[in-house]
């Protein structure tokens, strides 16, 4: 049976790379402090691959005819696409896959019940990969890359229990499906509270994404899950803040643990709230 | 904001797709909007006015996704991180707000 042996989420706005030079210190102390974090403790973790989950933005398929979760195939992936490139204001990447373990996934997921699409060829990649790839240097190691691209923007999607449950079943196709010996990272990547292209663009909900850090960094879900509700979300940014569902796949595949932390900033010009969790794979799940 | 309004058989919504996956057409959108507007004739005459006027809460109180209504603001404004985006994001939020109230002075 393949282990996890890490688990983190993180958000992926945009501005975190393209306004950073312009960001207080206080806000650009909390996105290094975060994502240094992160990329430390996944590389000191020495998975073979990682699952990233993130929401698709609308970015690969039309709305008529939109799916849920994308897995995508490809041996190797790369990005920002080309129209992103200069509204993220990053580097190119690119990253190796994991055919074999994407191809896994779709079929464990779809045995257990979970409508997956697959795509063989390249996906497009906007902030949901660059980002967390560009900051935590992820293109720096040998790490092969599975993403899971998940509607979390097109009414109606998976809600936070769906998501919870979808993330039990990557923990069974992990243990049940995946070679032995084989070291899973999982990342969510998404949240915290924004509202993009709503007309609460500059609105963030410091209570809300307080609240959500809060519990998602202690081992009591069901807490977690009676107060993160969908409306909640919607409340704190319409169309964005949910997210924050693609974490909540990865708890339901870690089981209850402790997370930590490493600040928070609401700059308002970051047009979404920032704080991340890496949860302590270390000791068994409560 | 709610989903009250949302409508996904806006052809809006395909008009941002093909504009974000094809730059020759981004071209010409640039050059010759109508020409890239004609090229979709299920698009409401409401919808089309709004665009053309450039007003967002028309455009959304007939059923827009915001997410795609925030990349149709970049069309238009610009996509820079520094600087058209920022443009396009301010536009965009006086015009669903009728108000610069929300809009950070910096950066």
């Amino acid at each position: 049976m393949a282990e996890i042996v890490f688990a983190a989420g993180i958000p992926h706005a945009p501005a975190v790379v393209g306004l950073f030079d312009k960001a207080p210190d206080e806000a650009r102390a909390v996105v290094a402090a975060t994502f240094g974090a992160v990329g430390r403790a996944l590389r000191a973790a020495r998975p073979d691959v990682v699952l990233v989950f993130a929401n698709d933005h609308l970015t690969n398929s039309r709305i008529t005819a939109y799916p849920d979760f994308i897995i995508g195939h490809a041996a190797a992936h790369a990005g920002p696409h080309e129209w992103f490139k200069e509204w993220i204001g990053c580097r190119d990447w690119a990253l190796p896959g994991d055919p074999e373990v994407a191809r896994t996934l779709f079929k464990g997921l779809t045995k257990r019940g979970f409508r997956m699409n697959a795509e063989a060829g390249p996906l497009k990649f906007d902030d949901n990969l660059s980002v967390p790839t560009v900051m935590t240097e992820l293109d720096s190691t040998t790490i092969r890359v599975v993403p899971i691209l998940q509607n979390c923007t097109v009414p109606p999607f998976p809600d936070g229990a769906r998501c919870y449950a979808l993330g039990q079943a990557v923990a069974r196709c992990i243990a049940e499906d995946m070679p032995a010996g084989l070291r899973v990272a999982l990342i969510g990547s998404g949240g915290l509270s924004h509202e993009p292209g709503g007309a609460r663009y500059y609105k963030i909900d410091e209570e809300f994404d307080q609240l959500f850090l809060k519990l998602a960094s202690e081992p009591d879900h069901a807490a977690f899950m009676r107060e993160i509700t969908i409306p909640r979300m919607e409340q704190a940014g319409l169309g964005g803040t949910a997210e924050v569902l693609s974490w909540f796949i990865v708890m339901g595949a870690i089981g209850q643990r402790r997370g930590e932390s490493f600040g928070y900033t609401g700059w308002p010009s970051f047009r979404c709230g920032i704080g991340g969790v890496v949860w302590d794979m270390a000791k068994e799940a409560a | 904001m709610s989903w009250e309004a949302y409508d996904p058989s806006l052809a809006a919504h395909d008009l941002v797709q093909d504009l974000k996956w094809d730059p020759a057409l981004r071209a010409l959108f640039k050059q010759n909007e109508a020409a890239v507007l004609d090229r979709y004739p299920t698009m409401l005459p409401a919808e089309r006015r709004a665009i053309e006027q450039r007003d967002f809460r028309a455009l959304y109180d007939l059923g827009m996704h915001p997410y795609l209504g925030g990349q149709l603001s970049r069309f238009i404004w610009g996509n820079d991180a520094g600087g058209g985006a920022i443009e396009a994001s301010n536009r965009l939020v006086a015009s669903l707000t009728g108000s610069t109230a929300s809009i950070p002075e910096k950066p």
